[in-house]
């Protein structure tokens, strides 16, 4: 028997997600989040788990772990009391930043603050050149009277990060020496281990943000893992990356940097693997919950990775305006369109939605706790989408009449619209601003919307997948069995996988596949050792990429190598380069910035697809809106698992924490392994 | 369709319209060779109807460019009315007159037909990589020595391109190749907003654009104008004199009389200096952009930019003046002057609005250096190196440090110079007290030093400002510090300048700090004390600038004999 329990531990709740492979059976549960020690809500939640399969935590092979812990520690500001160490001259790298505005128009825009502030950034002397030779060799005893003056202050966590440390560490290496020989009470982290990649903005705000988390993770990671061997968990805590891999828990305590986006990721990997399931090589993930709509597009099966990822923004949803986290990270977008968005009339006389959204608590104004504006889910409830008697499975009895009034109030009065044509003016807007965030996401990218199936989840996707793939062009949508956990679904798709870089800037014609073996055999090797630590004895598959552009360019494309002679590397950048901006140069010259590794164990990961049986109907109907007409219509109301092969709309099927909306015309069919099929109407 | 809902219908439209013109400028970066469009933004995309009246512009725009965009269309139409143009024509130009004040910045022009009908244009202006002329012509007398202007002309004619032209462009530029592959990215860029527009039109059903264009613009116009009526109404004066001089060694005045009436700007810039023969005259397309974008910045900044936008901001600028210059006055480097309009119209606005103004700024004008020679390994070099100075500070915050504004360049990263150059960085530190002292104190500016290690001489074009006037407070605020630009322990350049550079010279950058808003002795005495602890400014310049007392034994505020010293005062 194989049992793999997925947790992800978010800002409200916990979710668990356990996984029978032999029986393909599937076990949820919810529990609050216990935010001052998110430890002890995974580890109550173990508990019930246990009591209901008794022996679970002996019996269990794997359990992946993604958290928020990261993330919130650095918008909270809640991390170590942290230091940088720099090279001499250079003590503001973090707050000079790129210099670039965000935002061309606004005169008052703001940058976040620096994690480290300006006294605890100090200078030491040394200097090593591009090439990574040594210009002025370290004063180790000036580094020893500095970190000395910065414990006397207070300070717990170093960063380190020393110009043209990615070239040679031994700068580096050497202060992290010094802190080991004289016991100094100091966590490190160095720019050398966590990002050894040219540009020292982006290195060094990576590093910073690396110290500053370290001694919280260890900390939480430390406790949970004591708190599982106690109970019986034999096998390593494997931590789930924002890269999409998932690593065991001493390499996910030595860089936590990587961490910070676990939770959404494995949405995205659930969606790989559901389309997959479906036979899509191309998917858009589509994940629509409370606060927020995250799309990700998946092309020919690979999740797409950027390092132009960022946390911390000022603006939630203006790129730049945050602080860049360079390691890798799933690409995706996320904009203001959650259920709890607030709808508005703008000074334009526009319906207006988010960003701002209601919080838990109040919440929408048809939870009938204090909030006041109208939100997307009051619209959904007024035009009959979501039954108020039957909110969260029941849990929660919500108030149609505030719904309205909220609604008139905020966005009806104002349009000269009735309550229920303002609801469908709403749903609309947004279902516009979805579609129109994930077209230019995808145009950005290259990528072809008419080969995909969108997959479809979170609490909201499901209810509007329908109108936004309808506006995209996208023919088909999934949906899966339980689309309001579907992340911690995504953590049991993930392999164990580290990627590893180093920039080595070199010329094409400088290139040898001796030169190039030099830096990849140490990346392997380090890549090797984290993937074994997860999977040992896997044997493990190594991807090899180069960060290219041609000399002067300020961007760089990612290169996948198959062979390392110059030709094949040509060949290889002309066609990314081709597919990205439609052509390329042959006049001019490519050079490699930057070299990376990706190691992923060749493990088959069990289809994560559960088949709960099919159960008996319970049907009902409701009147609901129906945009093709405009006017309420009567929609077959069924749970989701009572489907039993084709069902046409107009219908609603209700999941625990979710709920489907099959418009007019489309038809959805129930496949092997419990998700949805479901196809849209022709001719719209 | 009920009459309410086609409130929707049309929010809908605009949205979209929106989302096409943003499909153009990303298909534009993606597809265009030059680094300015791609890592700058140095470009501007709008959709047009079929009168060249402007629907929509890209969100990302550089400012400079986008002050064109109301007129360009219609220009082009003066020598191209509709009835001359065919499915499949493309319209280029580059005149600074017609277009965005100098030869780089050359405009593509798409007439989209729908049904057969003509509905309207997508047009994107780009900075392109040469245009011919001199290279690097700072000293540049007449707009001749600058690069080849195209007039108004059809590039392609119903799909076939105009050979005479090509060849022309290609014998008159450097690197012709990256120049026709970003002239070809613009009509691709535009044909896909030819599509989107198309699309739109089938979808909803639309015969012409007219109406929506009317609609559009009416909110945008209604709209700005709400926010400008939110300002009291009232007249004023106000002038700023640049430190770059006329042809008889006179300062450059940038003279406005600015007026507020119900929800209208009337600017008039009567007694601003003649135009100079130096390349920083500002076409009035430029002019015009600098004088909405304060506006648009400082009252609504999401405001959709289409030709409503544009109208309660009404400008008047006597031609031949250095803010509306005739044929053939130089304007290479306009932005050396024309920064300075969003400082003359802040500085009158503070006489109205105070508390919506920026104090002047460290970034006017914009500092860029320009290296080229050979490396250690015989390969040639040309790159930049770009790090700016401090914001202004407003009536509640202060001025952040070391930005680009109003243009919107990235900073050069050290150790990617470094590899690319036989230069080393030495430092690139803040400079402290550089912030101008205030209530709310200037963004402050920072050193630069680079130091060449080539064996063979490096040349340079080392440019920036304030280096004989910094940036000025605001109500009682006191000015930022002043730029610098020195060879090793030379005299510091009395202006922009090229200079020859060999082996072990230090070249030693000083960008300006912003300008402080209010007295200074006004300053929270935490805020000092902060700015102190974090080596902002030094315990010499919080007593003397600050009003403040310093303990010399902990170098922190003392705030018992702070708050004496105040009172006593």
């Amino acid at each position: 028997m194989s049992l793999r329990l997925g947790c992800d531990v978010g800002g409200t709740f916990t979710d668990f997600l356990l996984h029978d492979t032999d029986t393909g059976e599937i076990t949820t549960l919810k529990v609050p989040t216990t935010p001052a020690a998110p430890e002890e809500g995974v580890m109550e939640g173990l508990a019930t788990l246990s009591q209901q399969k008794p022996g679970l935590m002996s019996d269990l092979t794997a359990l992946i772990h993604g958290t928020t812990l990261v993330i919130n520690a650095i918008l909270e500001r809640k991390g170590a009391e942290t230091a940088l160490i720099a090279t001499e001259g250079f003590p503001d790298i973090l707050e000079t930043r790129r210099e670039i505005r965000y935002d061309i128009y606004d005169i008052r825009q703001e940058f976040p603050a620096p994690l480290v502030p300006r006294r605890r950034r100090r200078e030491v002397t040394e200097r090593i050149l591009a090439d990574g030779s040594v210009e002025t060799p370290l004063d180790e005893q000036q580094v020893l009277s500095v970190l000395r003056d910065l414990i006397d202050d207070g300070v717990t966590s170093v960063a380190v990060c020393l110009i043209h440390a990615y070239a040679n560490p031994a700068h580096e290496q050497a202060i992290a020496r010094l802190v080991r020989e004289h016991n100094l009470p100091l966590d490190v982290s160095l720019s050398s281990d966590v990002l050894p990649e040219i540009q020292e903005f982006e290195r060094t705000a990576t590093t910073a943000i690396n110290a500053y988390v370290r001694p919280k993770v260890n900390v939480y990671l430390g406790r949970m893992e004591e708190g599982l061997a106690r109970d019986g968990y034999a096998r390593p805590l494997f931590l789930m990356q924002s890269g999409g891999g998932v690593i065991a828990a001493p390499a996910a305590r030595a860089a936590p940097v990587r961490l910070a986006e676990s939770g959404p990721v494995g949405g995205a990997l659930a969606a790989r693997t559901l389309a997959e399931t479906a036979g899509y090589r191309d998917a858009v993930a589509f994940d629509m919950g409370g606060t927020t709509a995250k799309t990700c597009l998946i092309a020919d099966g690979e999740m797409p990775v950027t390092r132009a990822y960022e946390v911390d923004r000022v603006h939630r949803f203006k790129k730049g305006s945050g602080t860049p986290i360079a390691v890798p990270t799933v690409d995706l977008i996320e904009i203001g369109a959650g259920g709890g968005s607030f709808a508005s009339v703008d000074a334009f006389g526009l319906i207006r939605i988010g960003p701002e959204s209601a919080a838990a608590d109040p919440g929408p104004a048809c939870y009938g706790r204090g909030g006041m504006r109208a939100t997307v889910t009051d619209a959904n409830v007024l035009l009959g989408y979501l039954n108020p008697a039957d909110f969260l499975a029941g849990a929660m009895q919500l108030d149609v009449k505030a719904a309205e009034e909220a609604i008139a109030r905020d966005v009806g009065t104002p349009m000269g619209l009735t309550p229920l044509e303002a609801a469908a003016a709403i749903i609309e807007v947004v279902n516009e601003n979805m579609a129109q965030a994930a077209r230019m996401y995808v145009t950005e990218r290259g990528g072809d919307l008419e080969k995909a199936a969108m997959v479809a989840f979170g609490g909201g996707g499901p209810l509007h997948a329908h109108q936004v793939a309808r506006k995209l062009g996208v023919r088909e949508i999934l949906i899966p069995e339980a689309a309001g956990v579907f992340s911690a679904l995504g953590f049991l798709a993930a392999a164990p996988a580290y990627e590893v870089a180093r920039s080595r800037p070199m010329r094409l014609e400088d290139v040898t596949p001796e030169l190039l073996n030099e830096t990849f055999a140490p990346l392997a090797a380090e890549a090797d050792a984290i993937v074994s630590q997860a999977a040992p004895g896997a044997a493990i598959i190594h991807k090899r990429i180069a960060e290219m552009r041609y000399v002067g360019q300020g961007h760089q494309l990612r290169v996948p190598l198959d062979a390392l002679d110059r030709a094949s590397i040509a060949k290889a950048f002309a066609e990314t380069y081709s597919a990205a901006y439609g052509y390329s140069y042959d006049d001019l010259e490519p050079e490699i910035v930057t070299l990376r590794l990706s190691a992923v164990a060749d493990q088959p990961t069990a289809p994560v697809t559960g088949d709960t049986a099919v159960t008996d109907g319970g049907e009902t109907t409701r009147e609901a809106w129906d945009p093709t007409t405009g006017q309420m219509a009567t929609h077959r109301v069924l749970p989701f698992s009572a489907v039993s092969d084709v069902i046409t709309g107009p219908a609603l099927l209700s999941q625990p924490g979710a709920m489907v909306l099959i418009g007019k015309g489309a038809r959805a069919e129930r496949k092997a392994g419990g998700w949805l099929a479901l196809t849209l109407e022709d001719n719209t | 369709m009920s009459e309410p809902l086609d409130g929707l219908r049309f929010q809908v439209l605009w949205s979209r319209l929106i989302s096409v013109a943003d499909e153009i400028a990303t298909t534009l970066v993606k597809t265009a060779f030059s680094l300015i469009v791609r890592d700058n933004h140095d470009y501007a995309c709008a959709l047009y109807d079929s009168r060249g009246v402007m629907l929509a512009q890209s969100t990302q725009c550089t400012p400079g460019q986008a002050g064109s965009t109301p007129s360009v269309m219609r220009d082009m139409l003066n020598v191209y009315p509709p009835e001359t143009l065919n499915d499949g024509d493309v319209l280029i130009c580059n005149d600074p007159w017609i277009g965005a004040g100098h030869a780089p910045d050359v405009f593509i022009a798409t007439p989209i037909f729908h049904k057969g009908v003509l509905a309207g244009f997508a047009c994107t202006c780009a900075h392109h990589v040469d245009m011919g002329g001199r290279l690097g012509a700072t000293d540049a007398r007449d707009v001749y020595e600058e690069g080849v202007i195209i007039p108004v002309s059809k590039l392609i004619v119903e799909g076939e391109q105009n050979d005479e032209l090509f060849r022309l462009i290609t014998r008159n530029v450097r690197t012709p190749e990256k120049v026709m592959g970003d002239l070809r990215a613009q009509i691709s860029a535009n044909h896909v907003g030819a599509e989107g527009i198309r699309r739109m039109m089938d979808e909803f059903d639309l015969t012409t654009l007219t109406d929506l264009s009317n609609a559009v613009s009416e909110r945008s116009e209604q709209a700005l104008r709400s926010a400008i009526a939110t300002l009291p109404n009232g007249t004023v004066s106000h002038e700023v004199l640049h430190e770059i001089t006329d042809d008889d060694g006179q300062r450059l005045k940038l003279a406005l009389r600015l007026e507020l009436i119900d929800g209208t700007v009337k600017l008039d810039f009567t007694g601003t200096s003649p135009q100079v023969a130096k390349p920083i005259n500002a076409v009035l397309n430029i002019t015009r952009a600098y004088c909405v974008f304060p506006f648009i910045a400082t009252l609504c900044p999401d405001l959709p930019m289409n030709a409503g936008a544009f109208r309660p901001i009404e400008i008047d600028v006597p031609e031949g003046t250095v803010l509306n210059p005739t044929y053939p006055a130089p304007g290479m480097y306009r932005s050396l002057l024309s920064y300075f309009t969003v400082e003359v119209i802040m500085g009158a606005l503070q006489k109205l609005a105070p508390e919506k103004v920026m104090a002047p700024s460290g970034t006017y004008p914009l500092w860029i250096q320009k290296f080229a020679g050979t490396r250690d390994d015989g390969r040639e070099f040309v790159t930049h190196f770009n790090a700016q100075g401090g914001q202004g500070a407003f009536h509640d915050r202060d001025g952040v440090t070391a930005v680009v504004f109003p243009g919107n360049i990235a900073s050069t990263s050290v150790e990617l110079f470094e590899y690319e150059t036989p230069m080393l960085v030495r430092k690139r530190a803040l400079t402290p007290d550089s912030g101008g002292p205030g209530r709310h104190r200037g963004g402050l500016g920072q050193e630069t030093v680079l130091e060449t290690r080539a064996p063979m001489p490096i040349r340079t074009a080392l440019s920036g400002g304030r280096f004989h006037h910094p940036a000025s407070g605001m109500e009682g605020g006191s000015q930022g510090s002043k730029g610098e630009i020195r060879i090793n322990d030379g005299a510091p350049f009395p202006h922009s300048d090229r200079a020859d550079l060999v082996t072990g010279d230090r070249v030693t950058l000083r960008q300006p700090g912003g300008g402080g808003f209010g007295p200074a002795s006004e300053r929270d005495p935490a805020s000092v004390d902060a700015d102190l602890r974090e080596g902002y400014i030094t315990a010499a310049a919080a007593t003397s600038d600050y009003a403040v007392a310093v303990d010399t034994v902990t170098g922190r505020v003392d705030m018992d004999a702070t708050r004496a010293l105040r009172a006593a005062k």
